[in-house]
């Protein structure tokens, strides 16, 4: 995106009405986002929300949609929270890193980087 | 190990967990290589817009109505398993993004700061930071051509830092080397841990 081009930014306030901060409950920036595979599919959706669903089939870390739509984070929070509230995808809750990194993953993210 | 998917009508609980290691330092030290180096994926590009205060847009009154700027965000990853990732962030240079590093930190399992020994003062700031707030790092001394060598005690009499904090020489163009850090950083954490 540059700075002399307005239509992007335009763009982008189209994707989220305006909003700057998702809806709901904060998430990471490596939260997990996983499409939510019951869920029946509106057909109004805006491609950029229709690929964030077949993206995260498999389960993605917000960095990783953002990367992958070519979209700012903050917008691209904006759509995650507008599908978790619709209920199309799921998004990991924050944990305590304490809890969420164990002996177990460090062990095996050592083992992972040797043997790189 | 395969993927918990969401159960019909809930939040997904997921299995899978992503790890953030932080690449920190002063501006041109190498952080954009270093992650480049050890990426499985050509290092992915994110940005922020930010408000022209630089401290995050506002809810009410919207992006519109402000100038904005970007924030870029280059990031890294390593697959260590199915659903187990490392994320490597080269964290934003410029003191007004401080804001950035606080949620990139939340979490994190530590930091690698990169020093350069013929501008070490560039580092004061991200050691500091991660001092203060008592997140795991180490210093990468990375050694570029012509830079004079130091021993690393050198280094870290310098930088004030504390003996238990692990210096490494480095140079980030070797994959072999950045390796070395980050097996440094991740087992000087989890001694922490």
């Amino acid at each position: 995106m540059t700075g002399e081009d307005p239509g992007p930014l335009v763009r982008l306030f189209g994707l989220t009405g305006g909003r700057a901060r998702p809806q709901g409950e904060a998430f990471d920036l490596v939260a997990i986002v996983t499409t939510a595979h019951d869920a029946p599919e509106p057909g109004d959706l805006m491609p950029e929300h229709r690929a964030v669903l077949s993206l995260c089939r498999r389960p993605t870390p917000v960095a990783d949609v953002a990367a992958h739509l070519r979209l700012p984070l903050n917008i691209t929070r904006v759509i995650l929270g507008d599908l978790r509230r619709d209920g199309l995808i799921g998004i990991e809750r924050p944990r305590p890193a304490a809890q969420t990194i164990d002996q177990r993953i460090y062990r095996e993210v050592l083992d992972g980087l040797r043997s790189l | 190990m395969g993927y918990a998917v969401s159960e019909p009508g809930t939040a997904a609980v997921s299995s899978a967990l992503a790890i953030k290691i932080l690449i920190a330092g002063g501006f041109g030290v190498g952080k954009t290589t270093m992650v480049g180096t050890i990426s499985e994926i050509r290092p992915l590009h994110t940005e922020e817009l930010l408000s022209d205060r630089g401290i995050g847009v506002d809810d009410t009154s919207g992006v519109e109505s402000k100038t904005t700027t970007t924030v870029a965000l280059d990031f890294g990853r390593i697959t260590i398993r199915d659903g187990l990732w490392l994320y490597l962030f080269g964290t934003p240079g410029q003191d007004r993004f401080w804001f950035m590093w606080d949620e990139l930190t939340l979490g994190a399992l530590g930091a690698v700061v990169l020093a350069d020994t013929r501008r070490l003062q560039d580092c004061f700031p991200a050691v500091d930071y991660f001092e203060q707030r008592g997140i795991p790092f180490v210093v990468g001394v990375n050694c570029f051509d012509g830079a004079r060598r130091y021993e690393p005690a050198k280094v870290r009499r310098a930088l004030g830092l504390g003996e238990h904090i692990p210096v490494v020489m480095c140079d980030v163009r070797r994959r072999v080397s950045v390796k070395e850090v980050l097996t440094t950083l991740v087992t000087y954490a989890v001694e922490r841990a």
